[in-house]
């Protein structure tokens, strides 16, 4: 038995794809405990899930809506993961120093996961949740390069190993990320030792309910979603899309996903989602063209969709570019527009074009009819975007999921333990 | 000479490396990128930044980068103009900035 601690950032996507993990690795004998924002780790992964508090930053810190580019990379990693890791890092000791893990997995982007455990001299393994990171995005500007290191080696001054200087968003421990080759493509990776899992997509049924039967069976679904964390920065664009989806109401059935309630509400208003959606009670005035719309063509807008168990009925995915919504639409085999925002989300949605399974839109200019246009080319057969994606999906099923990562995980802390007992 | 001499010509004006001329090509180069995200009507000059005015992401400039590649070969390092710029620099980068950049390579391979 080994004692797995994960250590997470407060970011819904970051966590989700190692619910799976544990899952598995409790199958086999182990135990798991997070550390990190514990209302958010318990709520995904259940009440009864061992978690270790670490701070968190206020409420208040939130990035500028608008930032997007170098400017909001800057903030990202100045303003946000490095105050993150200084929070969290007298949590993650406590943790370590109370649950005595055997092996720590650190999300790449919760830092003092990696530098805590260094310190202790407990082996650490990296879980990587986007394929950006992996394509080495920096190796063309050593300055910014320089930037970060210097960012990292004063973490490690305050609470990691300062002898160490390797890069502790790749631990030489271990690296499993959460992404595939067909993404990546075939090119080297800039680390040794990564394990390429795939997306780990969780069946658990989801709570909330969905009116399946307002789907229409004889028009093509698309559903409209930008994730769980760009809420502020989508009225414009979601207003865009959902005119998109009016102009192609012949043939297309819309979904769009409102957790902000920008649209003002619907018809039928959904329910608050698990990332803490408005409160529908609270919504403003009826918009009476988006009513009226969704009652004629049946344009279904909700605060939060089961995306998993909805991707089986859809035809095209219209999203930011996140690495999650990417990954689980490509394994359901569904074609993707993507109108990336920042951070990752440019460099993912660049490999799903270059992979033939999408087509980007610029966030911040497209307009309906430009939107309706990319939205007919991916369910166009003709342009091959289906079955490119069906192609990635495979792929993405066969690189093993959680239960790749979780044997990987049993090896490594394997070897570790052989290392220890060796001196 | 076989080749359809005027088409040849159309398509590629002769590189000048004055600052008026560079700046055209950059800008024309810029909305031939921006043009299918529907930025068609962008002012584009020396002050217009790469990121606030324009949105680019680091993936169009290795689209910009190739086509300085078409435009001036060899001539040009993009790369090594990327490589020299801090942070703060990146954020902040004009066309301008590129242009001076260009101008500067260009003169300095004119002799060769």
């Amino acid at each position: 038995m080994t004692r797995f601690l994960f250590v997470v950032p407060p970011l819904v996507g970051h966590t989700n794809p190692l619910l799976g993990v544990a899952a598995e690795l409790a199958r086999d004998g182990h135990r798991v405990a997070w550390a990190g924002y514990g209302d958010l780790i318990r709520r995904l992964a259940g009440e009864e899930t061992e978690t270790y508090e670490t701070a968190m930053p206020d409420a208040g810190l939130r990035r500028p809506p608008k930032l997007i580019g170098p400017a909001a990379f800057r903030f990202l990693w100045e303003d946000f993961f490095a105050p993150l890791a200084g929070l969290m890092a007298p949590g993650v000791d406590a943790a370590i120093r109370a649950y005595e893990p055997d092996v720590v997995v650190a999300d790449q982007h919760a830092v003092a996961g990696a530098l805590v455990a260094e310190r202790h001299g407990i082996p650490y393994v990296t879980s990587v949740t986007t394929s950006a990171e992996l394509t080495d995005p920096l190796s063309s500007m050593p300055k910014v390069d320089a930037w970060l290191k210097g960012i990292f080696a004063g973490l490690r001054e305050e609470f990691g190993d300062p002898a160490r200087d390797d890069d502790p968003r790749f631990s030489p421990h271990g690296i499993i990320a959460f992404t595939g080759r067909a993404l990546l493509g075939d090119g080297p990776l800039p680390w040794d030792g990564v394990r390429l899992v795939g997306p780990t997509i969780d069946r658990r049924p989801s709570p909330c309910d969905f009116p399946y039967d307002e789907l229409d069976p004889g028009r093509r679904k698309v559903l409209v979603t930008l994730g769980t964390a760009n809420a502020e920065a989508g009225e414009r664009f979601l207003g865009e899309a959902v005119a998109a989806l009016e102009s192609m109401r012949e043939s297309v059935q819309g979904i769009v996903v409102d957790p902000g309630g920008v649209l003002g509400a619907p018809g039928q208003p959904g329910r608050p989602g698990p990332a803490g959606g408005a409160d529908t009670g609270e919504r403003s005035a009826l918009d009476g063209q988006l009513d009226r719309a969704a009652r004629e063509s049946g344009l279904l807008v909700r605060d939060y969709v089961p995306q998993l168990e909805l991707l089986a009925h859809l035809d095209a995915v219209v999203c930011h570019g996140g690495h999650n919504t990417v990954c689980e639409s490509l394994w359901h085999g569904v074609p993707l527009v993507l109108a990336p925002i920042r951070d990752d989300q440019p460099i993912v949605s660049g490999q799903v074009v270059e992979a033939g399974a999408g087509v980007r839109v610029r966030f911040n200019r497209v307009d309906a009819e430009r939107l309706a246009t990319a939205v007919r080319t991916v369910l166009d057969p003709a342009g091959g975007h289906r079955a490119a994606a069906e192609e990635i999906g495979r792929s993405l099923r066969e690189a093993g999921g959680a239960r790749a990562a979780a044997e990987e995980l049993g090896r490594i802390a394997a070897r570790q333990a052989d290392y220890q007992a060796a001196g | 000479m076989t080749t359809d001499a005027t088409g040849v010509a159309a398509a590629q004006p002769q590189v000048r490396a004055d600052a008026g001329a560079v700046l055209a090509d950059i800008a024309g180069m810029l909305r031939e990128l921006l043009e299918e995200y529907g930025l068609d009507e962008a002012e584009i000059g020396r002050e217009t930044t790469f990121h606030d005015d324009l949105e680019l992401e680091s993936i169009d400039l290795v689209s910009l980068s190739g086509s300085l590649r078409e435009r001036y070969g060899d001539r040009v390092n993009f790369a090594e103009f990327v490589a020299d710029l801090e942070l703060d620099e990146i954020i902040a980068l004009t066309v301008g900035q590129l242009v001076d950049f260009v101008v500067e390579s260009l003169r300095s391979t004119e002799a060769g």
